[in-house]
């Protein structure tokens, strides 16, 4: 077998499994977590084969098929093997894995067990369609199965109300974003004629000023979809929401890998965003810096353990994004892979914990669990630490290395906004893990708390191995590599990996580094041994307002969506009064009034129409006589 | 016999045969409707497979000479245009008839009816004559009138099905005026369409004349096919009709005039179409934005259903407008996949009604749980509904955004929004309400389809779906040379667009690189 | 005084519009059925005028059609007539407005 057809196999396994539990396995319920768990580990070992034997940057990038031609439109069907795309593959098939073996566990008692793992592979499956797309069509389609199977999983409990407006909200939000990602695709076709990411790249390499007047228009327009799909301002709403589904699901597809998908699209056309004259990346820079600042902010007054995470993850996000928008892509898919390891971690530690507490989720009501639950609290500290950037953890590498770029791009705003960031970050993690592992154990729920089946605790500990060691396993010189092949970069040594970035990026070291001290000194001296969130009465009106989320669900949801509702209610009154009221009733009104006059002329009286008649009959022969 | 012919006639000697059953053989009455339309379907599907994409002439042609004088002729024969909507056409008869189990009282004249409808729409989509297009066309619209009118479900019942008939005969009356100026106005003496459309290519009528019969075709034909603003019989009538009716209607039939224009108006009258186009794609809109709108508010799941059918008809109007090889493709195949989708929409509706006696969308709750296939394909549509890719309306509405894109950059852009995010809203609230969420106590007697008839008409439409909307080479390969050279047909008064955007040309030209070379 | 064809048709017209008026406004059914018989009778006498003033006897021929048909007329007029009037009671034509509207 052609070792090409390997990431065909990857990527069609998971797919295989859904239609198979869907249509014939849904009453086993073992042999369909069976078959999606085999399929993406499948998926997993068949990657690595596959690097192993292609290498990062294969003889022959690409793999396709025709899907659609007509005339001057060419959407192809294909698979790309650049180094972007197979770290990808390997990091979704890993984390994906991981969270699958941990599902087997966590949904063990849910009677919607198979319909659980049919839409996790279908999530697979189309995850991985995104990241080993070749052309903007086939990246779209996959774009929405990867919401339609958000949609399908946020909403699994789907009698209960909250988790189906969740997800109807997440996918029409995202669909807002797709919107103008269709717009910025046709627009990207009609000027350059193709929908080929390579084809794309070489025409604009060979003429960078080919977009012409329209560069930041499509960038802005194809930075829509990274919007709805990476959940930035001002499409941030539903991220929140989708935490209503299970655990795992939010593990994988709002912290590793769904919500990343927008900055690996931006990434993957970061060609088209760095043209010229195009003013495209100040704003992603800009929305994207609010948006991690926003996050950040909402995240210091939660109380429910998933929102935490959840805003964390928006905040982290729109560091990748303002990444982006500072012209360090490599560095924001740096950051996007450690943050998949450390992210899915906590979250699978927030299940962990979640479970163990009978489905409790409000921060003040847990404790008493870092004895009881070791495993649990010392991954969890693990991903606190990356995410919070302490070195040695991955998370300071790719945070650090984000930031620096940013200070040599002279963005000096966004470094600043940056680090603030890291410290509010640093602070909110650190009070999460405070109050829910140091907490003294309270009576009733507290009880009976003993640590999570094997089955969940391996891929703790596995993640928790990537998200330690993830700084220096060579992550950062791939993706530079393949944004800036010119920069000659040695391949570092180890020990230069680990104590590189101290040395050479010296400012932005240390003032991560000392945000993150900040923010845990902060947490430590108002949360360690607190009962109670002692911020609202400090801050009275902010905290409220950051425990509220700033308000923005209720302005749209009472300016903005009415608007477009009253665009509905006055079409649908001008259709019922002025469309079939006034015109077709006009048509039937008038019918019938020409019927009422004409019947008056039958008067039943014989000699009336006597009389007609030899009248008709003296005209018709004046005109014929004359 | 020709296998077309069969195909046409097949459920019309099924229906000549029925008057001949006793009315109390209802098991025969139902297996000869079925077995009837089985067949037409089964035979479809063998000429879609053996229809050959290279040859470029019409393929399974029969003729019989009528009326010499008049130069009428029974001629019939497919080509990439008619061979998918005669497929799509056999197997949404198929499912009607399947569907048809809910018809409790009369079911001889019902499926007497429903088979004359069937052969009425092959015909009309098979005919390669311009009077037995009409004569099909008429032939399935008056069993229309009886099906709704006795059969049919509501208070306004009565007031339905005068509405929708007569408002379309008033349009098969326009249009009818506008092909008799057409046959005139060619004075080949002959109906044949082929004949008149060498004809035209030859000699072309004068632009003032043709300004004077476009539009008579336009309005004429898109009345029968709710173009904006002439839609409101649509919701009506579709609500009141009985399932089987509403399936055949919406999908089949309300094609044909779109079909219509493509085969005649189009290729025949290029100045009158340039002319007139800009104006289309803004009512287009109409139907894609207004009509979204309008379904936001609906409150009736036969009424919504009703508007988003009407919607979706913007598309393909908007791929016509466009004027170009993409557009025109992309619109032939949203004709075919919207006549699954709406097939399956109406199929669905008319099983709720029967099991609840009500469609109002707020009378229903929860129903995932109660009724999980009907509820797994109720999601399904939705999600055709609003484009999801996987499906074949969004092989279909992709390509007609690329072609209007071409033609009219800023209408498609509200035509996307209409598309993508109108279309969302109104399809996952009614699934948010109707199939999500608790389940409500009215719907506590309500029942899942079981055996595999009920199934059957479900499967068959949502597989249709996904197999074109994976594979929409099957379609589009078929359609492209016909529709090329409607294209060329329309540009030949005009100066030749440039097939390839010039950016191309130049970026191909100055990297020959093996990507590219891949690319070929 | 010479009599000239232009006599008798003036007498036949006038008998028309006599029997035509009649018709018109006469109200009882009868009446009404006497005045038709009365423009028959004016073409009549129209037609054997002018096969007198041609020598043609084609008009003559005619004219016993025309009396065959009136006779056979008048006996099923009449006969719905009676069985009119047994029904409604009346010969009244203003009362006979069934078909009104």
């Amino acid at each position: 077998m052609r070792p090409e057809l390997l990431p065909w196999f990857v990527l069609f396994l998971p797919l295989a499994a859904a239609v198979i539990i869907t249509l014939f396995t849904r009453r086993d319920r073992e042999l369909s977590a069976g078959l999606s768990n085999g399929a993406v580990v499948a998926g997993l070992i068949l990657s690595v084969i596959f690097v192993s034997w292609a290498g990062w940057q294969a003889a022959n990038p690409e793999s396709t098929v025709n899907w659609l031609s007509i005339g001057d439109l060419s959407v192809q069907f294909g698979l790309r093997f650049d180094p972007l795309s197979l770290l990808m593959m390997l990091i979704v098939t890993g984390v994906a894995s991981l969270i699958h073996i941990y599902s087997w566990g966590y949904m063990r008692d849910d009677p919607g067990f198979s319909r659980y793992f049919a839409c996790l592979s279908l999530f697979t499956f189309s995850m991985l369609g995104i990241v080993l797309a070749n052309n903007f069509i086939e990246l779209f389609i996959f774009w929405e199965l990867v919401g339609l199977s958000s949609y399908l999983l946020i909403g699994f409990w789907f009698e209960r109300p909250a988790a189906a407006d969740a997800g109807k909200k997440a996918f029409i939000t995202n669909r807002l974003g797709d919107f103008g990602f269709i717009l910025g695709i046709l627009a990207v076709w009609a000027q350059l004629g193709s929908l080929n990411f390579a084809t794309l790249q070489n025409s604009l390499t060979a003429k960078p000023e080919a977009l012409g007047t329209f560069a930041t228009a499509i960038g802005l327009l194809i930075f829509c979809g990274a919007v709805g799909k990476s959940a930035q301002f001002p499409l941030h709403v539903w991220l929140p929401d989708a935490m209503e589904g299970p655990t795992p699901v939010s593990a994988l597809i709002h912290a590793a890998t769904m919500v990343a998908a927008g900055v690996y699209m931006l990434c993957r056309v970061f060609f088209l965003l760095n043209v010229p004259n195009s003013n495209a990346l100040m704003v992603i820079a800009l929305i994207g810096g609010f948006t991690a600042l926003l996050a950040a902010l909402i995240a210091v007054q939660q109380n429910d353990i998933k929102r935490i995470l959840a805003y964390s993850t928006l905040s982290q996000l729109g560091y990748m994004v303002m990444g982006v928008g500072v012209g360090s892509p490599a560095q924001s898919m740096f950051h996007l892979s450690t943050h998949a390891f450390f992210k899915a971690l906590l979250f699978l530690g927030a299940g962990s914990v979640i479970v163990a507490l009978h489905h409790e989720q409000d921060i003040w009501k847990m404790g008493g669990l870092r004895k009881k639950m070791p495993v649990t609290f010392w991954t969890f500290l693990a991903g606190t630490l990356a995410l919070a950037g302490v070195w040695p953890m991955s998370g300071f590498f790719s945070k650090d290395a984000l930031l620096a770029q940013a200070a040599e791009h002279h963005k000096y705003g966004l470094f600043a906004l940056g680090e603030f960031v890291a410290i509010l970050t640093s602070f909110y993690m650190f009070r999460l893990v405070f109050v829910v592992f140091f907490q003294p154990a309270k009576a009733g729920s507290s009880a009976h708390v003993h640590e999570s089946p094997s089955v969940m605790l391996w891929p703790l500990r596995i993640l928790a191995v990537f998200t330690v060691i993830g700084g220096f396993i060579g992550i950062q010189a791939l993706d530079a590599k393949f944004f800036s092949p010119e920069q000659a970069l040695l391949d570092a040594s180890f020990g230069e990996q680990l104590i590189g970035p101290i040395i050479h990026e010296k400012l932005a070291a240390a003032v991560g580094l000392f945000a993150a001290v900040l923010g845990f000194a902060g947490a430590y001296i108002l949360y360690f041994g607190a009962v109670s969130d002692p911020l609202p009465q400090k801050l009275g009106a902010f905290s409220r307002a950051m425990r509220n989320r700033f308000y923005f669900d209720e302005i749209y949801q009472r300016y903005v969506i009415p608007i477009h509702e009253s665009l509905a209610s006055v079409a649908d009154w001008f259709d019922r009064w002025i469309i079939e009221g006034i015109c077709v009733g006009s048509v039937r009104g008038g019918t019938n009034l020409a019927g009422s006059l004409l019947r008056l002329l039958q008067t039943g009286n014989l000699q009336t129409y006597a009389f007609l008649f030899a009248l008709g009959v003296a005209i018709v022969l004046y005109l014929a006589l004359r | 016999m020709a296998i077309l012919n069969f195909i046409i006639t097949c459920p019309l000697i099924a229906a000549v045969f029925l008057t001949f059953v006793p009315r109390t053989f209802r098991t025969v009455m139902r297996g000869v409707a079925i077995a009837a339309t089985f067949l037409s379907a089964a035979l479809a599907v063998k000429i879609f497979l053996q229809f050959q994409t290279a040859l470029p002439d019409y393929q399974f042609v029969y003729q019989r000479p009528w009326v010499q004088a008049l130069g009428i002729s029974y001629h019939v024969g497919v080509d990439g245009i008619n061979v998918g909507l005669v497929l799509m056409g056999a197997i949404v008869a198929f499912a009607a008839a399947c569907v048809s189990w809910e018809i409790k009282d009369r079911e001889k004249e019902f499926y007497i009816l429903l088979l004359v409808m069937t052969g009425g729409i092959l015909g009309a989509f098979a005919s390669l004559d311009l009077f037995f297009f009409y004569f099909f066309h008429e032939l399935a619209l008056v069993p229309t009138f009886i099906m709704i009118g006795v059969w049919g479900r509501g208070e306004r019942k009565n007031y339905a099905t005068f509405q929708i008939t007569l408002y379309l005969s008033i349009g098969a009356l326009i249009a009818l005026i506008g092909l008799i100026a057409l046959y005139l106005g060619a004075g080949a003496n002959s109906f044949d369409i082929p004949e008149l459309e060498k004809h035209f290519q030859q000699n072309p009528l004068d632009a003032d004349k043709q300004r004077f019969i476009f539009p008579l075709l336009l309005f004429g034909f898109g009345i029968l096919v709710s173009l904006w603003p002439f839609h409101t019989w649509a919701p009506l009538g579709y609500g009141s009709a009985p399932t089987p009716t509403a399936m055949l209607h919406a999908g089949v039939l309300k094609k044909f005039g779109l079909y219509a224009l493509i085969r005649v108006a189009l290729p025949m009258l290029p100045a009158g179409a340039h002319n007139l186009m800009p104006l289309v794609a803004w009512l287009a809109l109409g139907n894609l934005v207004y009509c979204g709108w309008v379904a936001m508010r609906q409150k009736d799941f036969s009424w919504l259903a009703g508007y988003s059918s009407v919607a979706h008809m913007g598309f393909v109007f908007l791929g016509l407008a466009a004027l170009n090889l993409i557009g025109i493709t992309g619109a032939v195949v949203v004709m075919i996949a919207h006549g699954f989708l709406a097939a399956l929409t109406f199929g669905l509706a008319g099983y709720l009604y029967q099991q609840a006696g009500t469609l109002q969308i707020g009378e229903f709750g929860g129903l995932l749980r109660r009724l999980p296939f009907i509820g797994t394909i109720m999601i399904m549509a939705a999600f055709a509904g609003c484009g999801l890719p996987g499906f074949a309306n969004f092989a279909g509405e992709v390509t007609v955004f690329f072609g209007a894109w071409k033609a009219f950059p800023k209408l498609t852009v509200l035509a996307c929004w209409g598309a993508m995010v109108i279309g969302a809203i109104y399809l996952l609230r009614a699934v948010r309400t109707m199939l999500q969420g608790p389940l409500n106590e009215k719907c506590s007697n309500l029942v899942d389809a079981a055996n595999p008839w009920r199934k059957a008409p479900f499967v068959i439409l949502v597989s249709c779906l996904i197999i074109f909307g994976c594979f929409p080479r099957l379609l589009t390969d078929k359609i492209q040379p016909r529709a090329q050279e409607i294209v060329d047909a329309l540009n030949s008064n005009h100066e030749s667009i440039p097939s390839k955007s010039p950016i191309i040309q130049a970026a191909a030209d100055a990297t020959p690189s093996p990507i590219n070379e891949l690319q070929k | 005084m010479h009599i000239t064809l232009q006599h008798y048709l003036t007498v036949s017209v006038l008998l028309f519009a006599v029997g035509l008026l009649g018709v018109i406004v006469r109200r009882n059914l009868l009446v009404i059925y006497m005045c038709i018989e009365l423009m028959l009778n004016a073409a009549n006498l129209a037609l054997v005028a002018f096969s007198r003033f041609t020598n043609n006897f084609d008009g003559q021929v005619f004219v016993f059609f025309i009396i065959t048909v009136a006779a056979a007329e008048v006996s099923v007029g009449l006969a719905l007539i009676v069985a009119l009037y047994r029904k409604r009671q009346t010969a009244h034509v203003e009362d006979l407005t069934l078909m009104k509207n």
